[in-house]
């Protein structure tokens, strides 16, 4: 039940009932205040224009005396009855002599003229007026009584008239209201929603989405919590990943080291027996022997990064390098080894349209490496190493081409082709491509980077 | 004086080794089995070498700490891990790292490298017919007995590739080494200064033998 309370669908249900009871409350309030409008009026007279007239007419004819204090008062009773009234009093003479809350400039000289124009402009006009000879003749002048019209209306149309606007605007203040009420539920709704997907889609540094705060329990806040416990998980799932990634690393590197060391011993022994004077014979096999430690070095360096690579867990950090740069800077270390073997080293390298490509410095720098090392170990009865670039409309590479017996030719130190397999793997890593072609007179192989087709 | 190489390793077969092979080579050699004692040595050693896979602390830890308190006592690694992260973690702060199994030719040539960067090394250089006192970066004419004095870039130039001796150096590296600044493809300041230096030192600038070029890639001084 609680979390029914808590639940959106809970405060909607409330919003709509409160603007139904809002709504029939007003109709109930308008319908009292009219009823009330109704009993209060209905009870007393209204009177009629015919029954002012004629009342006005009779009490002017009734007055005995004509001073000014008697129109006075006979002016202030009626004032009382009809608080709305303006009257005034013209002499025999045609002078304005006495006046009541006037709305209008007159004269203070009545003549005929203005008479007849002022009859003429209140016949069946606004307001209601009526003439009255003051005593039984004509002689003593007349006084005059001025009624707005709607003194006649029927009270409910007074009322209307009068609050019409009122009860318009109160109804629509309460459908604002409704509407606003609405409008701040759903969007509050929508606003919980959007930060929810913008924290789905922020990335953390982990490459996880962010947790968002859960700060209400109804069903946004438990899909919230929903997602905020997803995330949890995954980020459990990847520290496991991570451990056990960092566990196979340890497992290769500490393998890797184990089996360097008796390495590291067995030449220290060669090495001690190579010094040795008088060996003759011997020393072919020393040769040998060193030899195939610098095998075996090799060969569990291959296994270690094929095993990393074949499991993707060679880091892979792509980022802009000068690529020509890179491969100077690599050459540069090969030369003396190349040199020392009396290799013929041609190198020539022009630069590219865009000489920066977007790959592993370290992992190009291993593929050149692998290659290089090949050339030196089967190809070295060419003595002759090359290395230059190359630009067509489709693609810009790099050509190492040496004069070898080829790859056909087995040479006394191939291995099981870990090597290449290696640079296979990386060269693809890196969207690059490459391309071997070998003959009994040399192999030329060329790493590749296509064009963008524009 | 002769250098001092402090040298850490566990393994006693491997460091026995190495021990006899340096000593042979004329240097004088502090053997510790762990990271214990280093404090005692570090004061008076001119090179350290490193093991990483040590009792009690690691190599990188040692390291790390002798680079802190001597940042001008090189370090080398010696280490049977490969792995990349290894390389780059000992990088950090160490100035080479070896893996095993080494040749020991290749540690000696490594470790006159260092020396020489690190300048600890005070022996003469003999250069064809130049003689270099690194320290000073004196240079004498054998031949004439003269010196050859070097203005401020030409100078630099000059040190910077006796501290890289026998490296082949690419257009990049020394421009980037001597100026401080990234090298723009084009510019022709390392080739004027690479002639006037030609001009002060070659015996026949148009055929140079001290600064080699190497054609497609740079240029090297060689013993």
């Amino acid at each position: 039940m609680k979390k029914f309370f808590r639940s959106l669908l809970a405060k909607y249900m409330l919003i709509i009932l409160m603007a139904i009871f809002l709504v029939q409350f007003a109709f109930i309030i308008i319908g009292t205040f009219f009823i009330g409008i109704e009993s209060k009026f209905v009870s007393e007279d209204v009177p009629t224009a015919t029954e002012i007239e004629e009342k006005w007419h009779k009490e002017a004819n009734n007055l005995q005396s004509f001073s000014k204090a008697e129109i006075s008062q006979h002016f202030a009773q009626w004032k009382k009855q009809y608080p709305d009234a303006s009257m005034f009093w013209v002499d025999e003479r045609g002078d304005l002599v006495e006046t009541v809350d006037l709305k209008e400039e007159l004269p203070q000289q009545w003549t005929a003229a203005f008479m007849a124009k002022f009859i003429k402009a209140r016949y069946g006009g606004e307001p209601f007026t009526v003439i009255a000879f003051l005593g039984k003749d004509e002689t003593n002048g007349f006084i005059v009584l001025e009624l707005p019209r709607k003194e006649f209306q029927p009270p409910l149309q007074q009322a209307s008239n009068d609050y019409a606007l009122f009860v318009f605007m109160g109804m629509a203040v309460i459908i604002l209201l409704f509407l606003f009420v609405s409008f701040m539920f759903f969007h509050n709704i929508r606003k919980r929603l959007l930060n929810l997907q913008a924290s789905m889609t922020t990335r953390d540094v982990d490459g996880l989405p962010v947790q968002t705060a859960v700060k209400k329990y109804d069903e946004i806040g438990r899909l919230e919590q929903t997602f905020n416990e997803m995330i949890q998980e995954l980020k459990e799932a990847n520290e496991r990943e991570k451990e056990e990634e960092q566990l196979r690393r340890e497992l290769i590197a500490n393998l890797s080291h184990d089996l360097r060391t008796p390495l590291t011993k067995m030449r220290a022994q060669i090495y001690s027996l190579s010094k040795e004077n008088g060996l003759g014979e011997k020393q072919a096999s020393i040769d040998m022997l060193e030899a195939s430690i610098v095998d075996i070095d090799r060969l569990i360096e291959n296994l270690m990064s094929y095993t990393l690579l074949i499991a993707s867990r060679y880091k892979l950090e792509k980022k802009e390098v000068d690529v020509i740069r890179l491969v100077r800077e690599c050459l540069a270390t090969w030369y003396s080894v190349f040199e020392k073997e009396e290799f013929e080293i041609e190198v020539e390298l022009q630069p590219f349209e865009n000489n920066q490509w977007f790959v592993d410095p370290s992992w190009l720098g291993r593929i050149i490496d692998n290659l290089l090392q090949n050339v030196l170990r089967h190809a070295r009865s060419g003595r002759y190493i090359q290395v230059k670039t190359e630009s067509t409309e489709r693609y810009d590479a790099f050509l190492f081409t040496d004069r070898g017996k080829g790859m056909q030719h087995v040479s006394n130190e191939k291995g099981a082709g870990i090597g290449l397999s290696i640079v296979d793997m990386m060269v693809k890593g890196m969207d690059l491509d490459w391309e071997i072609s070998s003959t009994e007179t040399g192999t030329s192989i060329k790493i590749m980077k296509y064009k963008k087709r524009v | 004086m002769m250098v001092h190489v402090l040298y850490i390793e566990d393994e006693n077969e491997i460091g026995s080794w190495v021990k006899k092979d340096l000593k042979k080579r004329g240097y004088e050699v502090t053997w510790l089995t762990s990271g214990e004692g280093v404090e005692q040595y570090i004061s008076t050693a001119d090179l350290v070498i490193l093991d990483v896979m040590l009792p009690g602390l690691d190599g990188f830890s040692i390291g790390k700490r002798i680079k802190n308190d001597n940042g001008n006592v090189p370090i080398l690694m010696l280490s049977a891990r490969t792995a990349i992260e290894d390389k780059i973690e000992g990088l950090g702060f160490a100035d080479d790292y070896l893996t095993k199994p080494f040749h020991p030719d290749e540690l000696a040539a490594r470790v006159e490298v260092l020396l020489r960067r690190f300048q600890k090394n005070d022996e003469l250089i003999e250069i064809g017919h130049l003689a270099v006192y690194p320290e000073d970066l004196r240079i004498i004419n054998k031949k004439t007995e003269e010196e050859i004095q070097l203005t401020g870039k030409q100078y630099y130039l000059f040190q910077y590739f006796i501290r890289h001796l026998n490296q082949i150096l690419t257009k990049e590296q020394l421009y980037e080494g001597v100026w401080g600044e990234a090298y723009i493809e084009g510019d022709k300041t390392l080739m004027v200064h690479i002639r006037y230096l030609r001009e002060k030192l070659e015996e026949n600038p148009a055929k140079p033998k001290i600064i080699e070029t190497i054609r497609g890639i740079g240029y090297r001084v060689k013993l």
